[in-house]
């Protein structure tokens, strides 16, 4: 090739290739140190946990910084996970499937818990247990649990709740029936959006779902998840709801391609009258300089079909400590410490995170968010933490995702799901 | 061709020691050979084997021989996946195609601007894909609707229906990877000698009959590399499904499901299957396509 052997064009070639080279080089170096959480066991912590929080800025990240100040030999270092529930299970389970030691502390997600433990990826907290459970919330405690063992310690809970626009409306309304019809009304008035929730095709519509299938009365398992409870008529009713709410324009178009940030950011600039998300909105929406609604908005408890009561998803984040760690005694000690350090949780609920150890509501009684989880915490339902959840949560949002936008026959749909859980218990 | 092309056989030159000249061919190519029996025959062949195993989760229950390939073909998903994949890669490629060879032929004239006119061309191929889909996801989500206030359409929910969704991902790859197209045709009509179009015009032949006289033909094995590339690169497509549409709608690619399978359930048994099946059908296509190639190729530039 003329190029090699051309004298003009060696010296920029050389240089080119040395540049190359460096990048490469930097890039390899670059990567190796961060593999495995402590080097010598006296080294850094990696704690792995998505979400908004877990973003540079969010509460995660002080809470981080607050443990490295207090232990200069042992410091924290939050590896960001995606937004999506989903996406953080993946990674996670990725690392923990090739029992990797790159993460210490796993952010988990409430109904995680019975499938890390079954799978061999947690350490057993039952030596702290004691601690832990005598400040805690029962609903919390009792979801960092599987088979009375306790596998993570609560960190922070969560529990839906209905957003709504005090400058349009009066009164939050306390059946769905009167927010459809509210929401009909005002939204068609202003031009916005009646209501926004989550209804894309993942955790957080199944999350939706199931709020509108308990608040009609419907069961999933019995206690001890021996018995199936899945009532066919109910669920019906609930996937009607949303058919209906679909074709009567009460969710605002494009509901079906929502998370919690796109809803999030629907109500917060102002285009929706009604929004169902979880707590850590309250404080992002009354930024006066990032929202168009500050000031504008409150809460109240979800509406049920029957106008009694309030029902909403038991959600929220337990730390545990990886069985692949190499530096297990600090990160246990940084999980028992996140959860009952009365400050901590007091900054989880000072950014609208509920926190998990119940002395808190007490002293944050006067804040709008801690009031109402207060109310609405002892009946928010959790999920089943079964192994098997992940793949209940696939099938109904498999069979209820095309059936509530006119893909599928809500019949079949309902019918489908009882099948699978049916399935599910007999193994 | 003939004379110069047969390895081995240059006459007179005979080595005074060492490896005849096929040996030190087979030396030299061994190490690439290596690495892409590692790199690419490995995983493939490794992957059969997982697939004729069955999984509860990650945990191996026993030999299922063939029984993961009958769940497969009689998954529904597999074949709305088929079926998602086949859309995209016919529309997709059809339609890089058109606008691939309007810009080469663009590119091809010179008038005042056509270096910037080439730059402007061919960014958007150069952003990396994850993020151009990430843009136009922005872009045609209902909030904060760009798309929809620059047309003027109210709240209309391109990602939230089955037809539109599956658009939006078209248009994003269309408006990516055209310009490849446009290179890759480019490179085809600059081997178009001059004296041919003089000699149409002097006989007196229209611009659209020395398009299609002489550019389309001449033009012919530029264009099937061009449409090989493209179709196996959009049988594989992942990253504009995953960050679009999540799969929803009627959008899953077999990519997708694969990844569903192997990494998201998890079940690597009928993960694998679905990825065995999925090179068997990419290979398949790619193998017409080299094979139709290879005529035209031949036949073309003086046959053998």
């Amino acid at each position: 090739m003329k190029l090699l052997t051309r004298d003009r064009y060696r010296f920029p070639l050389a240089a080119i290739l040395l540049v190359v080279v460096a990048l490469v080089a930097a890039g390899c170096a670059g990567s190796s140190p961060e593999d495995g959480g402590g080097e010598e066991g006296g080294g850094e912590l990696t704690w792995a946990i998505g979400g908004a929080e877990a973003a540079p800025g969010g509460v995660h990240q002080e809470v981080a910084k607050m443990w490295s100040e207090e232990n200069p030999d042992t410091p924290i270092r939050i590896e960001t996970l995606p937004d999506d529930a989903g996406e953080q299970r993946q990674q996670q389970s990725l690392e923990l499937n090739a029992q990797g030691s790159g993460f210490d502390v796993l952010g988990m997600d409430v109904i995680w818990t019975g499938e890390y433990a079954v799978n061999g990826w947690l350490e057993s907290l039952e030596d702290v247990r004691a601690e832990i459970e005598e400040v805690t919330i029962p609903g919390a405690f009792e979801s960092a649990a599987w088979e009375d063992e306790l596998w993570a310690a609560p960190y922070n809970s969560n529990a839906g709740f209905l957003y709504y626009r005090t400058d349009l409306v009066d009164e939050a309304p306390t059946t769905w029936d009167e927010a459809v019809q509210v929401g009909l009304e005002v939204g068609k008035q202003e031009g916005i959006s009646p209501f926004v929730g989550q209804g894309a095709e993942y955790e957080g519509m199944v999350v939706n779902f199931l709020e509108y299938y308990w608040g009609a009365g419907g069961e999933i398992f019995n206690e001890d998840a021996t018995e199936v409870l899945w009532d066919e008529e109910i669920a019906l009713e609930a996937v009607e709801f949303m058919r209906d709410s679909v074709e009567n324009g009460f969710y605002g178009s494009g509901f079906n391609t929502f998370l919690e940030e796109e809803s999030r950011n629907e109500f917060q600039s102002g285009k929706a009258v009604f929004m169902r998300n979880w707590p850590y909105v309250y404080g992002l929406a009354s930024v006066k300089k990032e929202s168009d609604i500050a000031g504008k908005f409150d809460i109240a408890p979800l509406p049920t079909f029957t106008g009694e009561g309030t029902i909403s998803a038991l959600g929220g984040f337990n730390n545990a400590v990886s069985a692949f760690s190499d530096n297990k005694e600090a990160a246990k000690e940084f999980v028992v410490w996140a959860s009952t350090n009365e400050e901590v949780q007091t900054l989880l609920g000072e950014s609208s995170l509920p926190p998990t150890m119940a002395s808190v509501y007490e002293s944050l009684q006067d804040d709008p968010v801690m009031k109402l989880l207060g109310e609405v915490l002892p009946d928010a339902k959790p999920r089943p933490p079964a192994p098997e959840w992940n793949d209940i949560s696939v099938t109904i949002q498999q069979e209820i995702f095309p059936a509530y936008n006119g893909e599928k026959d809500p019949q079949e749909a309902v019918e489908a799901v009882g099948a699978f859980l049916e399935e599910s218990i007999q193994e | 061709m003939s004379a110069t092309t047969v390895a081995g056989r240059t006459p007179a030159v005979r080595r005074r020691s060492g490896f005849s000249d096929s040996a030190l061919a087979r030396i030299f190519l061994s190490p690439s050979v290596l690495v892409m029996a590692l790199v690419a025959a490995f995983p493939i062949i490794y992957a059969v084997i997982l697939s004729l195993y069955l999984y509860q989760g990650r945990l191996r229950e026993g030999f299922g021989g063939l029984e993961n390939y009958a769940e497969a073909l009689t998954e529904p998903r597999f074949w709305d996946a088929v079926q998602a994949t086949m859309i995209f890669t016919v529309t997709s490629v059809a339609a890089e195609f058109a606008i691939g060879l309007g810009f080469a032929l663009i590119m091809r004239q010179t008038f005042k601007g056509r270096g910037v006119t080439r730059a402007a061309i061919l960014v958007p191929w150069v952003i990396p894909t994850v993020i151009a889909a990430q843009l136009w996801y922005f872009m045609f989500s209902v909030t904060p609707g760009f798309v929809n206030d620059v047309l003027g359409l109210e709240r209309f929910n391109w990602l939230g229906q089955p037809g539109w969704a599956m658009f939006s991902i078209v248009f994003a790859d269309v408006w990516k990877t055209a310009p490849f197209v446009a290179l890759l045709l480019l490179a085809g009509l600059q081997t178009i000698p001059d004296e041919m179009y003089e000699s149409a015009r002097v006989d007196g032949a229209s611009m659209w009959q020395r398009f299609w006289y002489i550019t389309m033909p001449l033009l012919k094995p530029a264009i099937l590399v061009a449409l090989l590339f493209r179709t196996v690169d959009a049988l594989r497509m992942f990253d504009l499904a995953q960050v679009m549409t999540g799969g929803s709608f009627k959008t899953e690619p077999l990519s997708m499901l694969v990844q569903r399978f192997v990494v998201e359930t998890p079940n690597p048994g009928l993960g694998s299957t679905f990825s065995t099946l999925t090179f068997i059908l990419v290979l398949a296509i790619g193998v017409l396509f080299v094979r139709a190639l290879g005529r035209d190729f031949v036949l073309s530039t003086g046959g053998e």
